[in-house]
């Protein structure tokens, strides 16, 4: 009888779920994260299993992460890790696969080996999400709020959050600032060189908090005249950076002319040029792209 | 004029400029300040051609008073002129910095007075940034041809990168486009820096201040005169030679100026050349290649079909089929279809198990190229015996053509003929 392991959608939880498959020898068929947001693609699942709830255990995991540090190392650790945060269908098996031939021992280099079957997938996995998090130290936008913090929000595809935090704290040590994840709903917030974890309920704190203003009118006219019309390449502009980054990044979603609008949630989505508020090209790039992806 | 007016004149003036990379320049933050370098440099975001913007790229004026023929500043064109006081592009700089919208500053100017005096405006800009309000950030300052070795020298300890460009490939065309302008204008200011940032270095002291951490690039246009891509691949390989630049840019000529010494204003940029010419500096950047490997006397120029390394490997047949179980990395990087990525990978993981053509295909090398250059047991045999000529035509249509018959051509050799073909009978109604 297969089962399906439910647990809560942590690395530790995935952590202790993989020490009671191997404690209670259970045969699993799949996981299932129980997360608060959707994810795309995610794993349709099997109807024939059993359901098997996994509490978390720092404990149990912290063992896992020791005997996966002595058969391999810390940096394959540190992959899985990466490879976690891409929450892609099916990443869970694919890890659990590489444990379970780590773990049997057949062949006492498997840890060292990074060209075998189960490794190749990982690191390619793990270098897309690193590659979103290099994007991300850029494409971090910060609107000024009246109290004088910046905030910014993201919609990153992994849950790349948490990686992002050392770089902007050495980068504004002296500064408050916050990221709201929009998708996942939580953020960071660094005031007096600490930085605090929050759940961020409403989706639109930031455009009713921090709208555009002066600055960002004038980034945008900036980043419009920088373009070279003879040279005008969309597809490579749509390859380096990706349509669903736009809604966020000023210089893309702003129109042009939007002095005149009320409302900062209206001149985000606003169409460039029309009358009417709706569809936004945004949202009309991002329903194109993905009907293409489909 | 408002401020947003001249950001946009001087904004305009400057996107001509290729460089735009902040990599190479490893910063803290300082004490009270804010800003950090980030090795490997941060794109912030593209603009609508695909260029990336990473820094604020602006001239401090372009009120110039030289007349190249290429550049969009010249004195000759009627083009409004703007000029920045410092504390306006500081508060600017450093607003645009705290919305993460930039990594730091590229500051140009054209020649205002004497170019010593515009030296000493961005000096001025990039000085009050360090010391007054303690930025970390990136700075790019251009050296100005002409301006005193003292000047330059100060440039180089508050900036990350230094450049200067050489726009034209050859001295002759230089002088013809730019008359106020030779190589050894152009020469003098990068060899300085170039020998200042030696002397630095060898003095590793944690102590001792930086000086231009990221090193000195340069740009050339290509397509406004008539050097070949032979000529502009030497010229850039004795750059990172002899004065250890970090990059050399080429920016394919847009036509901004009706000059009876330039093209004509509805050419084309050439994309394509400029493209290939930058695979070719990539293979001497990262994949070990010398420059006269790439191109000679004899093929003075690029192939606009094939991209370089796969025109090296098909000129140099007698170092193919690879082996990866046991060729040398350098010879791994050469084969087409494989990057250093990958290199990496099956020099690390051949010591554990063979590598094969599924770990290859999972590994992201291009099999469509690779196939034909390495040796496996699982390549089809026929593969392993094609001539370079042979294999030219294969890797431009992307497959092998079929040797399948097609089944309807075939149809009616195989059926028996019949005996006498009845009369065509009019399909029209009669009437």
């Amino acid at each position: 009888m297969s089962l399906a392991i439910h647990y809560d959608s942590t690395f530790n939880g995935f952590l202790s779920a993989v020490f009671e498959i191997y404690r209670q020898h259970l045969d699993v068929s799949g996981f299932v994260a129980e997360r608060s947001y959707e994810v795309e693609n995610e794993t349709p699942s099997d109807l024939f299993a059993v359901p098997f709830h996994v509490e978390t255990s720092e404990e149990s995991a912290n063992r896992l992460r020791r005997a996966i540090a002595n058969a391999a190392s810390k940096d394959v650790l540190g992959l899985l890790e990466t490879c976690f945060r891409s929450e892609t269908a099916g990443i869970e098996m694919c890890i659990l696969a590489y444990l379970r031939k780590l773990f049997a021992g057949l062949d006492p280099n498997y840890g060292k080996n990074p060209s075998s079957l189960e490794m190749i997938p990982l690191i390619t996995i793990a270098r897309s999400v690193r590659h979103e998090m290099d994007n991300m130290f850029g494409m971090v936008r910060f609107n000024k709020a009246p109290d004088g913090m910046y905030v910014a929000e993201i919609e990153p595809k992994y849950d790349i959050l948490d990686m992002l935090i050392g770089h902007f704290r050495c980068r504004y040590p002296n500064g408050t600032w916050a990221i709201i994840d929009v998708k996942r709903c939580f953020g960071v917030y660094y005031e007096n060189y600490r930085t605090h974890f929050v759940t961020v309920p409403d989706p639109n704190y930031v455009s009713a908090h921090a709208p555009p203003d002066e600055f960002t009118r004038m980034w945008k006219s900036y980043y419009d005249t920088m373009a070279i019309k003879e040279r005008l390449n969309p597809r490579l502009l749509r390859r380096c950076l990706p349509v669903r980054y736009w809604k966020h990044l000023p210089e893309r979603s702003l129109s042009g002319d939007f002095q005149g609008r009320s409302g900062a949630s209206s001149a985000w989505a606003a169409h460039s040029g029309s009358v009417q508020p709706l569809p936004s090209t945004v949202a009309q790039a991002n329903a194109l792209a993905s009907m293409r992806l489909k | 004029m408002e401020l947003r007016d001249k950001l946009n004149i001087l904004g305009d003036a400057a996107k001509y400029d290729v460089s735009c990379s902040s990599s190479g320049s490893k910063r803290n933050s300082p004490k009270d300040g804010m800003g950090c370098g980030h090795s490997s440099g941060i794109c912030h975001t593209w603009s609508a051609d695909g260029r990336c913007i990473s820094l604020l790229k602006v001239l401090f004026s372009n009120a110039c008073k030289y007349d190249c023929a290429y550049c969009v500043n010249r004195r000759s064109n009627d083009i409004p002129r703007a000029t920045f006081t410092p504390k306006e592009l500081i508060d600017l700089t450093l607003e645009f910095y705290r919305r993460n919208y930039i990594e730091g500053l590229f500051l140009s100017s054209a020649v205002i007075g004497s170019p010593d005096n515009t030296m000493e405006l961005l000096i001025k800009v990039a000085k009050e940034l360090r010391l007054v309000h303690h930025f970390g950030g990136y700075i790019h300052l251009k050296a100005i041809p002409g301006a005193s070795s003292r000047l330059l020298f100060e440039a180089g300890l508050y900036a990350d990168r230094s450049s200067v460009n050489i726009e034209i490939p050859s001295d002759k065309q230089l002088q013809y486009l730019a008359p106020e302008k030779n190589f050894a204008s152009i020469y003098r200011p990068m060899n300085f820096l170039a020998e200042r940032k030696l002397e630095y270095k060898t003095d590793k002291s944690w102590y001792s201040p930086k000086f231009l951490p990221a090193g000195q690039s340069t740009q050339m246009i290509v397509g406004a005169s008539g050097e070949t891509d032979f000529q502009i691949l030497t010229l850039s390989a004795g750059f990172y030679k002899q004065q250890q630049m970090k990059r050399v840019y080429f920016s394919g000529y847009v036509p901004i100026n009706a000059d009876k010494r330039l093209p004509v204003l509805t050419t084309k940029p050439p994309l394509l050349r400029e493209h290939r010419l930058y695979q070719a500096d990539w293979l001497m950047r990262f994949y070990k290649f010398e420059y006269n490997e790439i191109l000679d006397e004899k093929n003075p120029f690029l192939d606009p079909d094939l991209d370089p390394k796969v025109v090296w490997a098909l000129r140099h047949p007698e170092c193919f089929p690879v082996d990866l179980q046991t060729a040398d990395y350098e010879m791994i990087l050469r084969v087409p279809g494989i990057g250093v990525r990958s290199a990496q990978l099956i020099v690390s993981g051949r010591r554990y198990s063979k590598i094969r053509l599924e770990h290859l295909k999972k590994m992201g090398v291009v099999l469509k190229r690779a196939k034909y250059f390495i040796y496996d047991n699982n390549v089809p045999r026929e593969l392993r015996k094609l001539y370079p000529e042979m294999i030219r035509p294969l890797l431009l249509t992307g497959k092998p053509k079929s040797d399948q018959l097609d089944l309807f051509d075939s149809m009616p050799m195989a059926l028996p003929a019949p005996a006498a073909s009845p009369p065509k009978v009019a399909l029209r109604p009669p009437g």
